[in-house]
């Protein structure tokens, strides 16, 4: 058995590397962790071949439900790999995998100590898409927490320690919440396994104690998936952890809270009338709001990193959407989402890390003409940057144009986070590598820092998981479509047997995104500095939302976590109303 | 069953929220995070209990006593160890924050903004 060894094995490896620390050259550890990467990624592609044919499960020491005698009674703990859950763990070893090449030599000081972190981080992540059981997702969860925190804190520098600190005790927070929403779960249904859990429920129907439970877990995982109003801590923790960590957090781990969020909904309470109205209702518009303003605080930002954190918040709002629709064809959109944006954000995020090692900093306006002699790095930022606003190629296009098809709140929220996070980084790339700018609009006043990373890799190193990532972003083709038309209705139900159309009709509006991206780039490349009273005016109405949204991020943790509790009271509110 | 095993976690969980909003320093917040903390083991444990029971240690009882839920306890003491790791881990920021700035005030610490 496969299943097992994908958890077992990063954990193996990062325990063994801790051990002999002391004794290896930094980089036998780097490469070691590549190897791992790659092999449970090859493990995963392999499950989640097999599950086509039907969802895999292992039993920890064989406890299966058999053998504690009574129906209804599971005593044991399970994975269970259906193809979107093992396709979802390939995509992110796949992604630790380039992380691991991006960061050759960036960690040579620290004995091993980050391969191992970044290696138990893996596994935490494998084992959150994988498994099976409640309170094993809870400790998958802590564990990927904690690992994250590590990481954040790890440069020791000034925000670095501000931004874990802050983000550190708002997941702890979203964590307590889960665990009391297990336990409140668990109490009414008496038991953890999601198989078990989903029958009692059915049964059950509506109760208050099974919703309250259900709102506690999405509160907890919304707080991971950087969802408005629990969205403030992503800003500062992403903006200031490493590079290559970096790509880990806004390429795969904040949307793997928001595939396991649709996974619970889907698999446990799909037949809990009350907990689907919310999912279907509650979470379109906080999608929606998260696009808007994820979007928008993106567009007006010069810090490099900061800018690619606020465009996750709006690009989860959109997946958030997609988890909304509640059927096999928004999960299909989520799933291509989730690896298409994961590629090309993951892919800015090293090429802020070359800026910030090449030209010791990653201030749009400080680093203006002084990427020129980078050019690969900047046709690298164009293009990942055109795929964010919406190019019409690729996996990230082709789930838009699902979210198209299926409702115009959906279509609204691509659109937005498209086309302004999309401008925000052509505006970057002009600035920076090609030295064409108009004056500095809203983002002007924003946040920023004076920082470094280590310089001693070689260019073409760098650029290399750029470009494979962005290749892959690229992909599309029959096969994509039928493994994913396969996966989608399986992630529901793991016993399904159908298979969702993937293939969306292109309509003019597919464009539409696209266009508005060109033209916001544009805009601020002709901007001029207003001198005549009424252009001064109107400029001062354009900063107004800006500086009313910059206020409610104000960085204090104190307004992070009172912000949590107004998300949580809406939650609940909504649940107790409907 | 009592309406105390539900109103005793919710009332912990309002007042550990309430002193992270106000607090002014790094330790005592991390404190308040404990005292949110708590209120989650509170639940648990209640969950997990049965009147008349005794723990659930067979070693001198036939199988068949009634016990409280061990499954509750196994929780709460997986939650004790991560809750550990993580207070650990938040203290260790806080002593490299005052190190840096000579300051534990989280409103004069904010990341990636001027000193107010």
């Amino acid at each position: 058995m496969l299943l097992p060894v994908a958890v077992l094995l990063p954990l193996g490896v990062a325990t063994l590397l801790l051990v002999c620390a002391h004794l290896l050259p930094s980089r036998v550890s780097t490469m070691a962790a590549i190897v791992t990467a790659l092999t449970v990624a090859a493990i995963c592609v392999l499950l989640a071949r097999a599950a086509l044919a039907g969802p895999l499960v292992h039993w920890f020491g064989g406890w299966t439900p058999a053998t504690s005698g009574r129906p209804d009674v599971v005593l044991g703990i399970s994975l269970m790999a259906d193809p979107a859950s093992a396709a979802v763990a390939a995509f992110t070893c796949l992604m630790f995998a380039a992380s691991f090449v991006f960061a050759w030599g960036y960690f040579d000081e620290v004995h091993s100590h980050f391969e191992v972190l970044m290696l138990l981080f893996l596994a935490a992540l494998v084992g959150f898409c994988l498994t099976h059981d409640m309170f094993n997702l809870f400790v998958w969860f802590e564990l990927m927490s904690v690992a994250a925190f590590a990481l954040t804190a790890y440069p020791l520098g000034k925000s670095s320690l501000e931004g874990a600190f802050n983000f550190t005790i708002t997941n702890a927070l979203g964590s307590f919440m889960m665990l009391a929403g297990v336990g409140l779960l668990y109490a009414r249904t008496g038991t953890l396994d999601f198989t078990t859990m989903a029958r009692v429920v059915t049964a059950h129907g509506a109760d208050p104690v099974l919703s309250g439970g259900f709102c506690l877990v999405a509160a907890a995982l919304l707080t991971k998936g950087a969802i408005v109003p629990f969205h403030l801590w992503l800003s500062d923790a992403h903006a200031v952890a490493p590079s290559p960590v970096s790509v880990i957090f806004s390429g795969i781990m904040v949307s793997a809270a928001l595939f396991v969020l649709a996974k619970i909904a889907m698999q446990i309470f799909a037949h809990d009338p009350p907990v689907m109205a919310l999912v279907r209702n509650l979470l379109l518009w906080l999608g929606l709001a998260t696009a808007i303003v994820g979007g928008a605080m993106a567009y007006a930002q010069r810090h490099l990193k900061r800018l690619l954190a606020f465009s996750t918040i709006a690009h989860l709002g959109i997946m958030l959407t997609a988890v909304s629709a509640a059927s096999p064809r928004g999960m299909a959109a989520l799933l291509l989402y989730m690896f298409g944006h994961g590629l090309v954000k993951g892919t800015l995020f090293m090429l802020a890390g070359v800026l910030l090692a090449l030209r010791a900093s990653a201030d749009e306006i400080v680093l203006y003409r002084k990427g020129r002699d980078l050019l690969p790095a900047g046709i690298a930022m164009t293009f990942a940057g055109l795929m964010l606003g919406g190019l019409p190629v690729g996996l990230m296009h082709q789930a838009t144009d699902i979210l198209d098809e299926l409702s115009p709140a959906m279509m609204t929220a691509a659109i937005v986070a498209s086309a302004l996070t999309g401008a925000a980084v052509l505006r970057a790339a002009a600035r920076i590598f090609f030295g064409v700018s108009g004056a500095p609009g809203p983002e002007m006043t924003a946040p920023t820092e004076r920082e470094r990373e280590r310089d001693e890799r070689p260019l073409w190193l760098m650029l290399l998981p750029c470009a494979a990532l962005l290749a892959m972003a690229l992909a599309q083709g029959a096969a994509i479509d039928r493994f994913i038309g396969f996966a989608a209705p399986r992630l529901i139900d793991p016993a399904a047997d159908a298979s969702a159309p993937v293939a969306a009709h292109s309509s003019p509006t597919s464009y539409l995104p696209i266009a508005l991206t060109l033209v916001l780039a544009l805009l601020s490349a002709v901007r001029r500095r207003p001198v005549r009273p009424f252009p001064r005016s109107l400029v001062r109405l354009e900063l107004f939302p800006f500086r009313a949204l910059r206020f409610l991020h104000s960085g204090l943790v104190a307004d992070y976590v009172a912000w949590m509790i107004v998300g949580f009271a809406i939650l609940a509110g909504m649940l107790s109303w409907s | 069953m009592s309406i105390f095993p539900w109103l005793v976690p919710a009332w912990l969980f309002a007042i550990g929220i309430y002193g992270i909003v106000t607090s002014r320093h790094y330790v005592h917040l991390i404190g308040c995070l404990t005292v949110c903390q708590s209120a989650t083991y509170v639940l648990l444990l209640s969950i997990g209990y049965a009147w008349g029971a005794g723990p659930p240690i067979f070693y001198d009882h036939p199988p068949s006593t009634p016990a409280v839920d061990p499954v509750m306890q196994a929780l709460v003491l997986t939650d004790i160890v991560v809750g550990a790791a993580v207070t650990a881990l938040l203290l260790v920021i806080a002593i490299q924050v005052h190190k840096r700035r000579g300051t534990l005030d989280p409103q004069r610490l904010r990341p990636l903004r001027p000193d107010q």
